[in-house]
């Protein structure tokens, strides 16, 4: 899931400024997952923009819609009929959702309402952590579905690094130590054998240094 | 000058396990206030989401309380925690437009005490108005002056 969190309120403000019909458009996927661009956000974020405006004494339309992925051509394509109608497309997606609803529609203005921050997961309600990097080189298979490039803050593949205590990372005592989980998975489903294996540095090419990455998939092309 | 003299536009959430006959109790007051007073019954005040609060603000309310029973004494156990978390998440959404957090205010009722939506409303609204009607017209409603 990419997580996200709402922007202040000031800079979204600042985006919008020069423009008095404005269409807010959420996600219902990822970010509705991590509550913040779903179709309750919209809406508050909404209701905070028209009682700011009538505060201040400015005119501001605002039109809310929440599209099921705004990543997706089939679901942006909802917007066609409304997009001509407002001067600015304030998006709740994350940073993929926004570019992808820019290229649809190059001439209409998107602004983001979201920080785009990170692969995580939902740990418990209200609680997500990050724990994938998108690395493109998956070595979760040896480390027992730990990964120590995001859990462990120097990223070590042959750890530990000795710096642990009582289970948690010296980097920060609220974060347990990756190399510990690592360890005692390991050892609960008996598989020490795989850390006899030197484990090479990462192949970063596949992550970064070539501009966007694409997936190409024939049999997924219509 | 209290709430109800100085006509200050009040919403009221309540968990309605409060008053078991909350229903026939509320219509009074109701009728007597008009658009004054609106109340909204809730199954539990873990029900209330800062959405709600917005919304009650931006259709005309000054002020929005959410009345929950005693802290501990919640039949779904945390409903009124819950309450009081997304009361205090709104409290910090009106305050990034500028406008004071009282204008939302969480009401625990006491623990053991009896009383009906009714009587307790009537508190609130004999309360001082320490927070004057909300600078916020709700859509094509023009505000009555109203002197604090």
């Amino acid at each position: 899931m990419i997580t996200a969190e709402r922007k202040p309120l000031s800079e979204i403000k600042e985006m919008i400024a020069p423009y008095r019909k404005v269409l807010v458009v959420g996600c219902g996927s990822c970010v509705a997952e991590c509550a913040a661009g779903g179709e309750k956000e919209v809406g508050l974020l909404a209701s905070a923009l028209r009682m700011d405006a009538r505060t201040e004494g400015r005119d501001l339309e605002i039109k809310e819609m929440t599209l099921d992925r705004q990543c997706v051509y089939e679901f942006i394509d909802q917007l066609t009929e409304f997009i001509d109608q407002y001067d600015v497309v304030l998006s709740l997606g994350c940073g993929a959702g926004v570019q992808a609803v820019a290229e649809v529609f190059p001439r209409a203005i998107i602004v983001p309402a979201l920080n785009t921050t990170f692969v995580g997961e939902t740990k418990e309600a209200g609680l997500w952590v990050e724990n994938c990097r998108g690395c493109g080189d998956c070595k979760l298979g040896f480390f027992a579905a730990v990964c120590p490039i995001t859990g462990c803050a120097k990223g070590l593949f042959n750890g530990p690094c000795g710096g642990s205590q009582d289970g948690k990372c010296e980097v920060d005592p609220d974060t347990p130590c990756a190399w510990q989980l690592i360890i005692t998975r390991l050892e609960e489903s008996g598989r020490m054998n795989l850390l006899d294996k030197v484990y090479p540095p990462a192949d970063w090419s596949k992550q970064q240094g070539r501009g966007p990455r694409k997936i190409v998939r024939e049999d997924q092309k219509i | 000058m209290d709430q109800k003299s100085a006509g200050l536009k009040i919403t009221i959430f309540f968990c309605q396990r409060i008053d078991a006959d909350q229903d026939a109790h509320r219509r009074p007051l109701e009728k007597e206030l008009g658009s004054q007073i609106r109340f909204f019954p809730l199954p539990c005040s873990g029900r209330i989401e800062p959405l709600h609060l917005l919304r009650a603000l931006e259709s005309g309310a000054d002020k929005v309380y959410v009345v929950t029973c005693a802290e501990g004494a919640c039949r779904y156990r945390e409903g009124n925690i819950r309450a009081k978390k997304r009361l205090a998440y709104a409290q910090g959404l009106i305050e990034e437009i500028g406008l004071a957090k009282d204008h939302l205010e969480l009401i625990h009722v006491l623990a053991g005490t009896t009383t009906t939506i009714a009587q307790l409303a009537e508190e609130l609204l004999a309360r001082e108005a320490f927070v004057g009607p909300l600078p916020v017209d709700a859509p094509g409603q023009e505000r009555q002056q109203r002197q604090l």
